[in-house]
């Protein structure tokens, strides 16, 4: 009887060993996806695309594990539950880098911003120096109104900031300040000009 | 001699689940795995968005057969239908990712396309208003067309296609503003009223000289042209530079528009600020009935006068005058011995109608 009572205990305990391991990673599966999802919130789809791509691989192929477990006999979830602990692990490590990529877009911007500007004062700088005589006048008003036009741009950049678009905020300063250049370079060569004829 | 059969069933039974061991996953799960990573990198999700998102399922659904035969025991996993599966994924893939080449050349084709074309009217239209002083706005328009044309090429190089759409109509339509600024300017130059009434002052001023035998001067300032006659025969042409807003009607003092009529010298100034000047009557009798009348009406500043001190002058033909017609130096040598005190001036907009220029320049910009 004695020995009865012992298999069934035994028999109990396996089964309750089985049992457990058995068990979905609801909470490991939940934690993946909500590290995924505030990474992404965070703005990983515009700072770090190809980590974000990674990340959302690995998800799928953690839950492709977690559903082939699923539909075998002795079930095993242990491998499933590692690749989604790492999921979660490696979604915080990306959050965490976010911010420092963002700002980073965001300095790059200001700078792009500065550049643009001190492009833009320079040019309307020589613009003011520049010898209004003969032959020079309507280059000097031509140029004064391009300058408008490039100022008229200028908001631009700060409207894309505003905006968080720092990549686009670069481009619009980058294309003012090429423009500006080219302003300078003319009243330049409008100066060298009219020192030539002197 | 009951021993053998025993160890020849184990062995066979060894033998068998050697043979049915656990076979490997097809190496085109692998495969698959790698190209979903090519197609989204080459851009599948914008390019093919549709086809990608098929894909997609065909992936999920081998995937799940995969998954399913997984499940079983080793002994008893086929892959021969998966492998079926996923070769068709790959095939679908590969098709894709075809297609997102092909559409990229497209998209490439057709904003470098529409970038050539809207740069090339940017740069006649920059052309073109350098022949009129009253640029300004054209000018600031093909600024901002610029800008916006340098961040679609920048866009452009990062092979980002699909955002240019929104910032080429912004181009166009800075490019459409400045046209349309352009043409307004001209506007006036296309009234066949107002060129019939330029071209009887031309002319009776060009008939004057051949009756009196003496120098006439016929100012054209949309071509920028100041024409010597003597006797009523063109003698020589010159090039003009006329006020900020030249190819407007002066009305009123500080409009630096360059005036339009039948004027006569009134003075030769042999040592001017400028080299040398014919000061003309400006505001003759119908300048001065024009300045009422706009002044009635309200149309310039209540304290504005009409102004005066027209001149032809040296010191260039490319700088700016307050509304006077400037030319070089060497221009004013050859007039000032032609030129008497009360030789006509006629200043006209155009001999023909602008209609043509105008559909001309619509045409190639």
């Amino acid at each position: 009887m004695k020995n009865v009572i012992k298999v069934l205990v035994l028999g109990v305990f396996v089964m309750s060993l089985f049992t457990s391991c058995a068990k979905q990673p609801t909470q490991e599966i939940n934690d993946a996806k909500a590290a995924i999802e505030a990474a992404t919130k965070e703005g990983a789809n515009i700072y770090a695309a190809d980590e974000l791509k990674k990340l959302n691989d690995d998800m799928t192929a953690a839950m492709d594990e977690v559903t082939t477990q699923g539909k075998k006999f002795f079930k095993k979830f242990g491998t499933a539950k590692e690749m989604l602990v790492k999921v979660k692990t490696d979604a915080d490590a990306l959050k965490a880098t976010i911010p420092a990529k963002k700002e980073a877009a965001k300095n790059a911007a200001l700078t792009a911003q500065q550049e643009a500007r001190a492009a833009l004062d320079e040019a309307k700088a020589l613009l003011e120096k520049a010898p209004k005589g003969k032959g020079t006048k309507a280059d000097i008003e031509a140029m004064k109104a391009d300058l408008k036009g490039l100022e008229d741009s200028f908001p631009q950049i700060q409207a894309a900031i505003d905006q968080e678009d720092y990549f686009g905020a670069s481009n619009t300063a980058a294309s003012i300040k090429e423009k500006a250049v080219a302003v300078s370079d003319q009243v330049k060569a409008a100066i060298e000009k009219v020192k030539g004829k002197k | 001699m009951k021993s053998v059969p025993l160890t020849f069933i184990v062995s066979s039974l060894l033998l068998i689940l050697a043979a049915c061991k656990t076979p490997p996953a097809p190496p085109e799960v692998e495969q698959a795995k790698t190209q979903e990573n090519d197609l989204w990198r080459a851009g599948a999700p914008v390019y093919a968005a549709e086809d990608y998102a098929n894909y997609l399922q065909s992936l999920r659904f081998a995937k799940d057969r995969l998954i399913k035969e997984k499940a079983k025991f080793g002994w008893f996993r086929d892959y021969e239908e998966i492998k079926a599966n996923y070769l068709v994924v790959l095939a679908e893939g590969d098709a894709i990712l075809r297609k997102v080449k092909e559409e990229k050349e497209l998209k490439s084709r057709d904003v470098s396309g529409r970038l050539a074309l809207l740069r090339d009217r940017i740069g006649k239209l920059k052309k073109v208003s350098l022949t009129m002083n009253e640029n300004a706005p054209v000018r600031r328009n093909l600024a901002q067309a610029e800008v916006a044309s340098q961040e679609v090429e920048i866009l452009f190089r990062q092979e980002k296609y699909n955002g240019l759409a929104e910032k080429i109509k912004m181009i166009d339509l800075y490019v459409v503003q400045a046209e349309e600024t352009f043409f307004s300017i001209l506007s006036r130059y296309a009234d066949e009223a107002q060129v019939e009434q330029w071209r009887k002052w031309a002319n009776e001023t060009i008939a004057e000289s051949r009756k009196k035998g003496g120098a006439a001067i016929l100012v054209n300032k949309l071509e920028r042209t100041l024409s010597l006659y003597r006797k009523g025969k063109l003698l020589a042409v010159y090039e003009i530079g006329l006020g900020k807003y030249g190819l407007s009607d002066k009305l009123y003092a500080g409009d630096e528009a360059t005036p339009e009529g039948k004027y006569r010298v009134v003075k030769k100034l042999a040592n001017s600020r400028y080299y040398k000047a014919l000061l003309i009557d400006y505001p003759n009798e119908e300048d001065k009935k024009h300045f009422s009348q706009a002044k009635r009406k309200g149309l310039i500043p209540p304290r504005a006068g009409i102004g005066g001190l027209i001149e032809i002058h040296g010191g260039g033909n490319d700088n700016i005058t307050n509304g006077c017609i400037g030319v070089e130096d060497k221009v004013m040598d050859q007039l000032f011995p032609e030129v008497g005190l009360g030789t006509p001036i006629t200043i006209i907009g155009s001999l023909e109608s602008a209609e043509r220029l105008l559909a001309s320049l619509r045409k190639s910009i």
